[in-house]
């Protein structure tokens, strides 16, 4: 079985590397913020903060977390209000909003850091309060990932670790100032493979549940180079793992082959079910209770998995019945109905870049925003490298560009994962 | 929706002695792990600072946070908000009951509720709202009802304890409305000062609570 998934793996894989280049994906949305974020924006947002990979030779080189204007009534709508440059290069990749939506915690792939930008001063002007800088040393891990919101804590996953920089890794848990807590390693028994990527929490069922990609020495090789690789090809995930969320204990550990990466849970008051996406194998997956077993279950395909579309970004909406998925290799944003959601129903699709990754929408659902960098060394090339962010209006039939940010000519860098913010949000 | 709701919760706060021994709240959605069988991290000490008791008393605060178990509430009395500030009433009430049927955890626990808006809430304002809650109880569980001088002096207390809070005016009917935007925050501190654990409005409830008193408890 496992030789199997392995070997589907492997020929995705190879395919992706003959037709251009991969994918990873991230976290974003105002609908897909921790349940423990009280001040959700349910109106208007005016800023999205854009964390933007550094290029060398553009600008400072530097990642970034960037600022723009995206509120419709404001005079420098579209346009870029300034930029926090943290001075180094880390492949920059995503974020996560304390509970008190005071700060954002951001990190990079490639280094073991986390960057705390203080956005409640000045949410237009976010200033750079704290590195904490000690993961590494604490764990062992490196490469964190997602930053997830507990009430006066930050539980960060990690893709990767110190000492062979494979895929085995864990999470850290911090308290919101940055002081390390504990760590909690991956499960390597009872089918667990070890790995990590993204995590989310049902506080009502008392249960977190953790997905899985793959290690540092896979994620910054050139995908070429990779794929060349066999042992190397072994190292991806094909696992979920749900956890007793007050015991940090794993319960069980789900079969869930092709590197399944976000994880939504339902916001809708009475659903207890989440979903994701296996972005090699083009699959969604349902996580839920039968007959009070938890179980996951594939339960939808996401564009021609032979063409290797690859989802890298999914976004719910509030009341959990509608999801945005965007697959980056054919630049499209494609919309499910989960009116059943053990039968995601396909209803709409757009190419809305050369290649996307991430998607967030408003509250509201009218508002989306979608970026177009994965990885450094695994975006496109040419032409086909554009790198920005794109606000579209949704009015249920159709998604209208309004506004762009070139992040090349801005010299800002390789647009990546977003966060909204308000004005209002600014602290007495 | 919100305001049915507050209502309905004020409504049987004011019968709750009546109901002393019923479930105070919804039943949990899960079978918590067992006391004792998981770790409760010291996330941060508790802060220090001056607090005004019902009698306008300044008193320090860290005299209400060591010695005993602590379960802190950071509130204010005019929240409507169900999911707020009242939720932490019913809750603090089942968790009172529960520890006084436990004669091992009676001497060892206190009850906070602890004002962030001190220019409303005055001492006088917190022993009406206090009522009987603060008289001696029939559990032996102490329930301590505290304000600031000032809203300068609460927000070091806030800070420490990492509880955002913002003044907003709302309008309503032709008139105006102030309120706190704040999440809500209960937090509970072991007999050294420490914070072992911080609910919010998705995780409090009186078996999680009593369960970890439970933990701490055996530990020492």
């Amino acid at each position: 079985m496992r030789s199997q998934r392995i070997g589907r793996l492997g020929l995705a894989l190879a395919i992706l590397a003959a037709v251009g280049l991969p994918a990873l994906a991230a976290r974003a949305d105002e609908t897909c913020n921790s349940p423990y974020i009280a001040k959700l924006i349910k109106g208007q947002e005016d800023y999205v903060y854009v964390w933007a990979l550094g290029v060398e030779g553009l600008g400072d080189g530097s990642d970034k977390l960037v600022t723009v204007d995206v509120n419709p009534k404001s005079k420098t709508y579209g346009t870029v209000l300034g930029s926090v440059s943290v001075g180094t290069r880390g492949e920059a990749h995503h974020m996560g909003l304390t509970d008190d939506r005071r700060f954002i915690w951001a990190g990079g792939l490639a280094e073991p850091k986390i960057y705390v930008f203080d956005i409640a001063s000045d949410p237009a002007r976010p200033k750079l309060v704290r590195t904490v800088a000690d993961m590494a040393e604490r764990t062992g891990y490196l490469g964190p990932h997602t930053y997830y919101a507990l009430p006066g804590r930050m539980l960060v996953q990690a893709l990767s670790n110190t000492r062979d920089k494979g895929g085995v890794t864990g999470m850290a848990l911090y308290n919101n100032t940055g002081e390390f807590l504990a760590s909690y390693a991956m499960p390597t028994d009872g089918g667990g493979d070890g790995y990590g990527y993204d995590l989310a929490v049902n506080p009502k069922k008392n249960v977190l549940l953790t997905s899985s990609f793959t290690g540092y020495a896979n994620y910054m090789r050139p995908l070429g180079e990779l794929v060349k690789d066999a042992e190397a090809m072994k190292k991806f995930g094909n696992t979920m793992v749900l956890w007793d969320l007050k015991a940090m204990k794993p319960r069980k550990v789900f079969a869930v082959p092709g590197a399944p990466l976000e994880i939504r849970w339902s916001p809708r008051a009475g659903d207890d079910w989440a979903i994701t996406a296996a972005a090699l194998t083009s699959k969604l997956w349902l996580v839920r209770q039968e007959q009070g077993e938890w179980q996951a279950r594939e339960v939808g395909t996401i564009g021609d998995p032979a063409r290797i579309p690859l989802p890298v970004d999914i976004s719910i909406t509030r009341d959990g019945r509608g999801l945005w998925v965007n697959t980056f290799m054919d630049g499209t944003t494609r919309y499910f109905d989960l009116s059943r959601p053990e039968a995601p129903k396909a209803t709409y699709s757009k190419v809305t870049g050369k290649q996307v990754n991430m998607i967030s929408q408003s509250w509201d659902g009218k508002r989306v925003y979608i970026t177009s960098s994965l990885l450094a060394s695994w975006d496109k090339t040419g032409a086909d490298n554009e790198q920005f962010v794109r606000g579209f209006k949704w009015d249920g039939k159709d998604l209208t560009q309004v506004f762009e940010v070139d992040f090349t000519k801005e010299k800002l860098g390789r647009a990546h994962h977003m966060k909204l913010g308000a004005r209002s949000l600014k602290s007495s | 929706v919100r305001r049915a709701a507050a209502t309905a919760l004020l409504a049987w706060l004011a019968a709750a002695p009546a109901r002393a021994h019923e479930p105070a709240l919804p039943p949990l959605g899960f079978e918590p792990p067992a006391p004792g069988t998981y770790t409760l991290h010291r996330i941060m000490r508790a802060p220090a600072g001056e607090v005004l008791d019902l009698q306008g008393r300044a008193r320090p605060l860290t005299d209400f946070t060591h010695g005993r178990i602590t379960v802190l509430g950071l509130v204010y009395t005019t929240c409507v908000d169900p999911e707020g500030c009242p939720l932490t009433l019913p809750v603090f009430e089942a968790i009172r009951t529960a520890v006084g049927e436990r004669p091992h955890l009676r001497p060892h626990v206190r009850l906070v509720s602890l004002s962030f808006d001190p220019e409303r809430d005055t001492p006088a304002a917190m022993r009406a709202y206090a009522g009987r809650r603060a008289q001696p109880h029939t559990s032996g569980v102490p329930w301590y009802f505290l304000t600031a001088r000032s809203t300068r002096a609460a927000r070091p207390l806030l800070d420490g304890f990492g509880q955002d809070a913002r003044s907003v005016v709302l309008r309503e009917g032709g008139g105006t409305r102030r309120e706190i935007s704040h999440i809500l925050k209960v937090f509970l501190i072991d007999q050294d000062g420490y914070i072992r654990e911080i609910y919010s409005s998705t995780s409090l409830h009186s078996r999680t609570v009593l369960n970890d008193i439970e933990t701490l408890v055996a530990a020492r």
